[in-house]
């Protein structure tokens, strides 16, 4: 404990002093995209767009967060979808039971929720190796979505939760609105994606962020170096567990219903081909994935039942021929461009 | 008393089914260092391999030899195509690309064969049940005893005595120096991966008559074998056997005593071992 805590500060500062490019440009798109994204709903008024936005911008979140255990601590977990799961079912079940008006309350009580859970996990998973590391997610995994599966007095079961109430959004007392309403929704969505982005951000970039960088890209000698691993695996993995909790609160403010299929390991392959998509370690790049996989899965689970055929077939060739994803479209123009 | 024996029994077929399929994993892992994520599809093929062959008038036992070929010949088509590229590249990209099999062979099983499950026709001797013990217990389920310990027997000598077996063993603990000594690598990580899913075909075989044929048979069994894997050490052939009988025990008696969430329980027995013993209970990469 001592030598990671000292470390902490001692750090090596020079490789995040490397790493800062100049932000500026990066702070403009990034206020661009999402003030678009904010007058988005007031431009193009149909519901439809409004609420598969909202969606794109949930599993944005989540993948993002799969994102830190997966391109920054070098971490592969296949059940991070149970941890949106774990936070829906925590706010649905605050809310339906203990206070169904208090937004911000249950938001509180979703994230430590989940955090709570996901610290025996994590406590257990860190303490062993890369592979077997990837291998326990699994079989976690599988045991949360029993627990939803089969504890009927307390998930519902099959049917999962229902008839969540919608509680205002107020701040310091002002209503803002109700989030049954889609543009409501949406705004609050954008909100907290948003910051949690920038926190994020700030997070994996701060001299923890390049201790996590340092343990993916050899964990030997970050140990060599005097960091305690574990601990930061752990801190790691709990970063990644909370953000995932907050996009399932939000997931069933928008939804209105969670139900086990949520967590099953299929979704869980969603979830990773969103981050493969975008592109691992970039932290925006797993939000352009969720994007391109919920147009997807909608055009395409129109055409044809076989949709589980076709994620394994995509994810084959995005790892054979694309294994940088979206982000890495962007490395090679530059390549090129350099020629 | 009856219903002792009946657990004790029952969990040595459990044990013995999860230990098959996850040796056949611990020999690819062992021998080239791939965690193969569809082996759970495998194991699903080699039951519907075995419906379709007795659906054609094939006997169970003709079937029990056909099938599991038949999983290695797909095992071999995928090894070529999408495994052996990944061997240069970190494992978190073999995991992703094997997961991603998963999904595809699982979509393949269910546009052949449907979403129905499916049942087997064991010859008439097979469906009878003996007394032992004071308990009346099915034919068919010593047989897969007796089968399985056969299989494993078949796999010890093939390891232990034959030269072949001798370089496998060598190849998965310094494969440097066997390369040197003018064995083909590339051979033997074929042929690990083909004698994996081999291995995989065989325990769907002998699985599909006891539990249900269905598209997701593979997924829990996947799980299974890697819990016991884990548990075991990985890549420790010895103790997947262990940890097999260990899994096997623990969750016939957890489905005896609660039945729905039976699996939550050996989940909780895998985190405690872990929390004590990190590498397994033998340690990792012992392969013998």
């Amino acid at each position: 404990m001592k030598e990671g805590s000292n470390n902490m500060d001692k750090q090596p500062s020079a490789p995040v002093q490397i790493s800062h490019k100049p932000m500026g440009p990066k702070i403009v798109a990034l206020l661009i995209v999402v003030l678009c994204l904010a007058i988005f709903p007031f431009v193009v008024r149909n519901r439809f767009y409004v609420s598969l936005i909202n969606q794109m911008l949930i599993y944005g979140l989540l993948a993002m967060s799969l994102d830190v255990l997966l391109g920054y601590t070098g971490l592969l977990s296949f059940m991070h979808n149970a941890y949106l799961g774990t936070g829906a079912y925590m706010m649905g079940l605050f809310l339906l039971h203990a206070a169904p008006s208090s937004l911000w309350l249950s938001l509180l009580v979703c994230v430590l929720g989940t955090l709570i859970l996901a610290l025996p996990v994590g406590w257990v998973q860190v303490r062993t190796g890369g592979l077997a590391f990837a291998l326990l997610t699994l079989a976690f995994g599988m045991m949360f979505f029993t627990v939803a599966w089969k504890w009927y007095k307390v998930t519902g079961g099959d049917d999962g939760l229902m008839g969540v109430p919608h509680p205002n959004v107020s701040i310091f007392g002002l209503v803002l609105g109700n989030t049954g309403n889609p543009v409501v929704m949406y705004l609050l969505t954008l909100a907290v994606v948003f910051l949690c982005f920038i926190l994020t951000w700030r997070i994996v970039h701060s001299p923890f962020g390049a201790v996590l960088e340092a343990i993916r890209e050899n964990e030997e000698r970050a140990s060599f170096v005097g960091i305690n691993v574990r601990k930061f695996k752990l801190l790691g993995w709990l970063l990644a567990c909370g953000l995932a909790g907050v996009s399932g609160g939000l997931f069933i403010l928008w939804r209105g219903y969670i139900g086990p299929t949520t967590m099953s390991a299929f979704a869980g392959a969603g979830v990773l081909m969103m981050v493969l998509l975008g592109g691992m370690g970039s932290l925006w790049g797993p939000f352009v994935g969720a994007g391109i996989f919920i147009l997807m899965q909608d055009y395409i689970s129109t055409m044809t039942e076989h949709w589980e055929l076709f994620v394994g077939l995509v994810v084959i060739l995005l790892v054979l021929f694309m294994p940088r994803g979206f982000v890495g479209l962007g490395d090679y123009v530059t390549r090129f461009r350099k020629g | 008393m009856n219903i002792a024996v009946d657990i004790f029994l029952n969990s040595l077929v459990l044990g013995g089914v999860f230990l098959i399929v996850a040796i056949g994993l611990n020999i690819i892992y062992g021998l080239s260092r791939v965690m193969n994520l569809a082996h759970g599809s495998l194991y699903a093929l080699g039951a519907y391999a075995s419906v379709t062959l007795m659906w054609l008038g094939a006997n169970f036992f003709v079937a029990l030899v056909i099938a599991p070929f038949l999983v290695a010949l797909i095992g071999l088509v995928i090894e070529r195509t999408v495994i052996a590229p990944m061997r240069k590249r970190s494992i978190v990209y073999t995991l992703i690309l094997t997961y991603g099999l998963m999904f595809l062979l699982d979509g393949l099983v269910r546009y052949f064969w449907g979403n129905e499950p499916r049942f087997v026709k064991l010859p008439l001797f097979l469906q009878d049940t003996v007394p032992i013990l004071g308990t009346q217990y099915p034919v068919y389920r010593l047989a897969t005893l007796v089968i399985i310990a056969a299989t494993m027997a078949g796999l010890m000598l093939f390891l232990e005595k034959t030269k072949v077996g001798i370089t496998l063993r060598a190849a998965s603990t310094i494969p440097e120096m066997v390369s040197c000594l003018g064995i083909n690598m590339k051979l033997v990580h074929i042929g690990a991966f083909v004698l994996g899913c081999g291995m995989a075909g065989i325990a769907g075989v002998v699985a599909g008559p006891l539990y249900s044929i269905d598209p997701v048979m593979g997924h829990e069994m996947l799980i299974s074998s890697f819990v016991v894997i884990v548990i075991g050490g990985l890549g420790s052939l010895r103790g997947a056997v262990f940890a097999a009988l260990l899994v096997g025990l623990v969750q016939t008696l957890a489905e005896f005593f609660i039945t729905d969430l039976a699996m939550v329980i050996v989940y909780m027995l895998m985190a405690v071992i872990l929390a004590f013993m990190p590498r397994g209970l033998l340690g990792e990469g012992r392969f013998e």
